[in-house]
């Protein structure tokens, strides 16, 4: 028994199709540049003046920023109150709009798919579908995000059906 | 990648050189973006089937993603260097996918390579081309930490805006008229 998640809601406690609601953050000019000069030093994330000539037409976190503090509002709002086991990845992330100075940032998740894991019967795989929207409720990002949870039941038999793509223990592909 | 669109070769890699995870960096991250117990110290990271402190995936992710920035600053100076303009790169349209396919613990170095596997001009942004940027990860003994694939943004060297776009342009430009032509789009 892992002392740290016992309490926790497992994989036998979530229902497909729920939605987590999100808390929200307001994205600063000092937060925007901050993460730029350690992750994505481009000059339209760095600077007003070469943002404003940019794509993006004005100073607009890094994606990645918007996606990390998407990941921060997930868990504390979830993660942390379930027996997660780690992610196992994300896809059909998409970058809507971009995230300017002084916007706030807020969203959904909703459980869209549960299974459990074929050859590893202590978990469960969970993907969480998110929708973040700006204060004017415009769509900012989407993705899929995978994660494993503890289950509490082990002896459970498992029809055969399509597994993750490795070994999550060694890494390997199969 | 900073070449413009018409120079980028399918199918090359390109390295984008290593980083070593100290665990001062993996936890601080984590504090930030992922607080969950198995990322941070004195939380119990031991009691987790890892069995100590790893990396929030999306940490490896965000250096992987300051390596490729790096490696494009990099090409730049080459190609000046070379007497050549280098091209422009936009921001990332999105991520189709990315595997995290072994933890990295403290003390580990990952190292990076990206390929571009597919590139079309855009329909929606004249003068830019759409990029598949295929971007994989692994660690000093070999095995894979992630393989993704991205979309990105290259400008295309050879454009000439067509007549109809010029005069789209011009008329937004005239006080009323853009928006409602905005709108109609």
């Amino acid at each position: 028994m892992n002392p740290i998640t016992a309490d926790r809601r497992h994989f036998e406690d979530l229902a497909l199709g729920e939605v987590v609601a999100l808390g929200k953050v307001t994205v600063t000019k000092e937060m925007i540049i901050s993460f730029a000069r350690e992750f994505d030093p481009f000059p339209f994330h760095l600077d007003e003046e070469a943002a404003k000539r940019s794509l993006l037409g004005g100073l607009a976190s890094s994606g990645w920023q918007t996606a990390g503090l998407t990941l921060r509002l997930l868990t504390d709002a979830f993660l942390n109150k379930i027996a997660s086991a780690g992610g196992l990845g994300f896809s059909d992330l998409k970058w809507k709009r971009p995230v300017m100075k002084n916007d706030t940032i807020t969203g959904t998740g909703r459980i869209i798919e549960l299974r459990r894991s074929r050859h590893h019967p202590q978990w469960g795989v969970l993907t969480i579908e998110l929708d973040m929207r700006n204060q004017r409720n415009e769509p900012v990002m989407t993705m899929k995000l995978t994660n494993l949870i503890e289950t509490r039941t082990q002896d459970v038999v498992v029809e055969e059906q399509p597994e993750h793509p490795y070994d999550v223990e060694t890494g390997h592909r199969p | 990648m900073t070449r413009w669109f018409e120079d980028i070769t399918i199918g090359e890699p390109f390295p984008l050189g290593s980083h070593t995870f100290t665990e001062e960096e993996i936890v601080r991250f984590a504090e930030q973006y992922d607080p969950q117990y198995f990322h941070l110290r004195n939380a119990g990271a031991e009691h987790s089937h890892f069995g100590g402190v790893i990396a929030s995936g999306w940490h490896t992710v965000v250096v992987g993603h300051r390596k490729m920035v790096d490696a494009l600053a990099a090409e730049e100076e080459r190609l000046r260097g070379l007497g050549q303009e280098p091209g422009e790169s936009g921001p990332g349209a999105g991520v189709n996918r990315m595997d995290f396919l072994s933890p990295v613990r403290p003390g580990d170095t990952v190292t990076y390579t990206l390929v571009v596997s597919a590139k079309r001009p855009s329909n929606s942004l004249p003068g830019w081309g759409i990029l598949t940027n295929q971007l994989s990860a692994v660690n000093q003994r070999g095995e894979p930490v992630y393989y993704a694939e991205l979309i990105g943004f290259s400008r295309l060297r050879d454009f000439k805006m067509p007549l109809r776009l010029r005069i789209l342009g011009a008329l937004t430009k005239i006080p009323g008229l853009g928006k409602l032509l905005a709108r109609s789009r």
